[in-house]
């Protein structure tokens, strides 16, 4: 489903993706874990082509995204990105949000986005809010209605950075529930997340990345319960001591 | 021989005024409509990836912002006609005038509210699929326009006053019309005064307006 080959990201001087290949097959979830800076948001970044990479190649859903001749507007359809800071549209009510997409790039009609729109708020638990503002929201809400707004387009994949990092932590397992939901039903997912009770439940496979290289990669089993690397044991180390 | 004040001057003076504000009226609202036209072509234009249509608009933002308003508009009226063998009307000059004019300055107003948008906005809606120009007109210039009403009705604040220096090429507008009973009556400190109390009810009516119009974004904004 995506397929990763030999990714390099330099900005400016600062080489930040040093050589990453990684494989993600359908249906498959992956979780990123990694300390601050290391470069995890880059890759999910380089996936959807909010970067440019500087050498490598990327492959989604079999369109090749660096190749110039690839639609890159229908491919970043096709990959659905939740952000932490969810980026809501502020001045468009929850409906309006989760229907732009289908209406201007899928080329639905308003009513038929509407009811599909309808529908996907429901399934995130939001049927109440449709003609709520985003201001209006809590940030769980908020990013309920962003997962919502990626999966009106149906998109093969959904790439999540960090999605809980801004929720307060009551907040934090109404929109972990969604996606426990969305991985269930086969959705191919790749969550960069410091939630490591998530990634040890849902995950198919964990990737430690750390100085813009993959460090430790394996099932989530084998990957907290027996570290190897020793970067990997501190950086678990650290995460555990601050729970 | 000491000076009177004289009331009756003043009532007088305030209806043969009236042509002139009609003039004043219809210039700044000609200017400013021609004017946000190009300022903001000109401010996309400053936001351009590509360097030489940047380098355009800013040459045209830097060239007005950094000369007074009277040259550019004795340049236009008398020193154009004098290249192109061309005369226009002092008040077709003055429409001009104003809209080159401001159009330099709501380019960098259109500017600034854009840039000013989250860049978050952007990409979340590149994520989901829409064209750069999808993105902006679905998205940053719906917020950004918002965040353009109070420096929009600044700058009608400021071009409104700007005409009067149209009095330079003649136009009939509201400072000329003044000059004109002064040539008269030759009771300066009523008319001026009287003038003045005329650009600042207008000044005041606009100010007025725009209040209300923030006032009803805001709430908007709440909801
Ligand atoms: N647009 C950018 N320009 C310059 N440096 C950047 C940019 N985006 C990220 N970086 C740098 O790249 C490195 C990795 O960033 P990021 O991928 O956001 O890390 P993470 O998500 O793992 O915290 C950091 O050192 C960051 O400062
Ligand atoms: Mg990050």
């Amino acid at each position: 489903m995506i397929r990763i080959e030999n990714l390099h990201k330099r900005f400016g001087g600062l080489e930040v993706i040093r050589g990453i290949d990684l494989h993600v097959t359908p249906g498959e979830v992956v979780c990123i874990i990694g300390p601050s800076g290391s470069g995890k948001s880059t890759v999910l970044r380089c996936i959807n082509r909010l970067e440019e990479i500087t050498a490598g190649r990327i492959i989604v859903d079999g369109s090749d995204i660096t190749d110039p001749k690839t639609n890159i507007n229908q491919v970043r359809a096709e990959a659905g990105m939740v952000f932490q800071q969810f980026n809501l549209f502020p001045h468009m009510t929850v409906l309006q949000n989760v229907t732009l997409g289908p209406v201007k790039v899928r080329r639905m009609k308003r009513a038929a986005a509407d009811t599909l729109g309808r529908e996907l708020l429901a399934k995130v638990g939001l049927a109440e809010k449709t003609g709520s503002y985003p201001d209006q929201l809590s940030g769980g809400q908020k990013q309920r209605v962003a997962i919502a707004r990626s999966l009106a387009l149906q998109p093969k994949v959904m790439l999540f950075d960090e999605p809980t990092s801004a929720l307060d932590p009551e907040l934090v397992g109404e929109v972990l529930e969604v996606m426990k939901r969305l991985a269930a039903e086969g959705m191919t997912m790749v969550v960069v997340t410091h939630e490591m009770g998530f990634a040890r439940e849902v995950a198919d496979r964990v990737i430690f990345i750390d100085q813009g290289v993959i460090q430790e990669e394996g099932p989530p089993k084998a990957f907290f319960s027996n570290p190897r690397n020793p970067r990997l044991k501190d950086f678990l180390g650290r995460v555990v001591a601050n729970l | 021989m000491g000076f009177k004040f004289q009331w009756g001057v003043v009532l007088e003076t305030f209806p043969l005024l009236l042509s002139g504000v009609k003039l004043t009226i219809i210039i700044t609202i000609g200017g400013l409509l021609f004017g946000f036209v190009l300022g903001v072509a000109t401010g996309l234009m400053k936001l351009s990836r590509s360097l030489p249509v940047r380098s355009l608009a800013g040459a045209y933002v830097e060239a007005i912002r950094g000369t007074p308003l009277i040259v550019q508009v004795m340049f236009l009226y008398f020193g154009v006609p004098m290249a192109v063998g061309l005369r226009i009307r002092p008040m077709t000059a003055g429409i001009i005038a104003i809209a080159v004019n401001s159009g330099a300055y709501i380019a960098e107003i259109v500017r600034g509210a854009v840039q000013s948008i989250d860049p978050g906005q952007i990409e979340a809606g590149r994520s989901i699929g829409l064209t750069r120009a999808q993105t902006m007109r679905y998205i940053i210039w719906p917020q950004a326009f918002r965040r353009m009403i109070p420096p929009l009705g600044n700058q009608f604040i400021i071009s409104l006053k700007d005409t009067s220096l149209l009095v330079v090429i003649g136009v009939a507008e509201l400072t000329r019309v003044g000059q004109e009973i002064i040539a008269v009556n030759f009771r300066a400190f009523e008319v001026w005064l009287t003038v003045g109390i005329v650009y600042l009810m207008m000044t005041l009516t606009i100010a007025r307006f725009l209040r209300m119009a923030e006032d009803r974004l805001a709430q908007r904004g709440k909801r």
